[in-house]
């Protein structure tokens, strides 16, 4: 028989505007910690380690963190991608990280890691919502 | 400089694993759910990898 992964799988209540935006702004600074402060206790510790660990990888293969250019479309578009994934993202921003080096022959594995970590964080952030919703 | 990994299949494995047990994660509540769901997707991607690697062999981009 399958066991449930948390203890707190059922739907519940919608939760208030307010408590909402809070949920999205907390799932997007610390990844997993919408999940975490609403009882998915085991996938919040899976999208906590996960995701900043495919951002520090993406960083130690070289990749770059882009700058919000609206001249060069892809470019904004990898800048929003970056920026998905929360404070890992404004920790390496800080610390002059994500410079890139774009004759490393990891360099676009390197961006590949960071803009799917900000992506795959966009997803869990509407995962939380929908939690808060009452939906799952 | 500090060293990196340039083997392609490493880094793609990786980054493979990484996007299924997240997938997995999000679209399955019960852990064994995840871990089969995670296998099953890693597999894919591997797999999908290795006949695309294949299929560019004799038509090259």
């Amino acid at each position: 028989m399958a066991t449930k992964s948390t203890t707190a799988e059922r739907p519940r209540a919608a939760a208030e505007p307010g408590r909402l935006a809070f949920v999205c702004v907390l799932s997007w600074l610390i990844p997993g910690a919408g999940h975490l402060l609403q009882g998915r206790r085991d996938k919040g510790l899976v999208f906590l380690v996960l995701l900043p660990l495919m951002f520090g990888i993406g960083l130690w293969l070289q990749g770059r963190l882009f700058p919000l250019e609206l001249s060069d479309p892809l470019v904004f578009l990898g800048a929003i991608a970056d920026r998905g994934i929360g404070l890992p993202y404004l920790i390496a921003y800080a610390a002059d990280a994500g410079a890139g080096l774009v004759t490393a022959s990891s360099y676009e594995y390197g961006n590949t890691f960071l803009m799917t970590a900000g992506l795959l964080n966009f997803l869990v952030i509407l995962d939380a919502f929908d939690i808060a919703k009452g939906r799952k | 400089m500090p060293h990196v990994p340039t083997s392609h299949f490493l880094l793609m494995a990786l980054y493979a694993l990484l996007v299924s047990v997240v997938f997995a994660t999000l679209m399955k509540d019960t852990r064994q759910e995840q871990v089969r769901t995670a296998a099953m997707m890693f597999g894919g991607f591997l797999a999908a990898a290795l006949a695309l690697g294949w299929l560019m062999f004799p038509f090259p981009l």
